[in-house]
């Protein structure tokens, strides 16, 4: 929903950050009916779309697999782990509109005060350009 | 009952709560309540010396706090610190989300908060609450 309320069609071409290393990517889902749209909260689509397309895009490049969600005391949405069972703490965001930078920054921020989890990442997707960025703490 | 469904079922009700909050539905705090007591079915199943234990432990208290139940944020905060393994920095976390919540009843009864402490006020109101209507007339 949030992708198609930017104009987008199943299939679009993405740009992935992945700790600071380029690609492009595409992505893809069932296709939804817009005359609803106005049943859902405008923040929340972005909020859970980046959700979705940030998890998606760590399991698929990462082979992370969720734990659990946190609570926001934990300064990080998700704890994840890796095929090693390393625990990663995720830190998620969306933009409706404009460039993904400095919100990562923000996130970047925020994630770096769990103090419990050695790896700590955040992403962030952008739907007007879609655009997804993953980037550890140590990566800015 | 197994960590991974611990996990789903936490994931769901933080989910809920957060989302109940986020729409000012008051019953939100039956939904941290939940959470807070899927948390704390986390922390027996994972020792303090784990990340995820800690978590539990630190999102056990946090929930209660959330749900208005501060006997139990601090029931749960008194048997967590009594843990000889807990790390300092638990602790110390532990007591940071306590002393946050009792800023915040102190910002809303100023007066009050002159007087007695947060946990002053507690400590009377559950004695009030054990003893009964005769309590207070004793």
């Amino acid at each position: 929903m949030a992708l198609e309320r930017n104009g987008h069609a199943p299939g679009v071409r993405v740009s992935l950050e992945l700790e600071q290393v380029l690609s492009n990517g595409s992505l893809s889902w069932p296709h939804v009916d817009m005359s609803k749209i106005d049943q859902h909260d405008h923040n929340r689509i972005t909020e859970d779309g980046a959700e979705a397309v940030a998890l998606a895009l760590a399991h698929r490049h990462r082979a992370w697999r969720i734990v659990r969600r946190m609570q926001r005391r934990e300064r990080a949405d998700w704890l994840l782990e890796d095929a090693r069972g390393n625990e990663i703490a995720l830190e998620v965001s969306g933009v409706d509109r404009g460039n993904i930078s400095g919100r990562l920054f923000e996130k970047l921020k925020q994630v770096a005060k769990n103090a419990d989890i050695d790896q700590r990442w955040a992403s962030v997707v952008g739907f007007e350009e879609p655009a997804v960025a993953l980037r550890s703490i140590g990566g800015y | 009952m197994e960590t991974d469904l611990l996990n789903t079922l936490v994931t769901e009700a933080i989910w809920r709560a957060e989302e109940l909050e986020a729409l000012g539905i008051r019953p939100a705090s039956s939904a941290w309540e939940d959470v807070s007591r899927i948390e704390e079915q986390l922390a027996k199943a994972l020792p303090v010396s784990e990340a995820q234990g800690r978590i539990a432990r630190r999102g056990a208290v946090d929930a209660a706090l959330k749900a208005g139940d501060y006997d139990r944020a601090q029931a749960l905060t008194d048997g967590y610190l009594a843990d000889e393994a807990a790390p300092a920095s638990l602790k110390a976390a532990l007591r940071e989300i306590l002393e946050e919540a009792d800023q915040e009843i102190a910002s809303h009864f100023q007066h009050a908060a002159k007087h007695h402490t947060p946990r002053e006020a507690r400590d009377l109101a559950r004695r009030f609450n054990e003893a009964g209507a005769f309590g207070l007339a004793a």
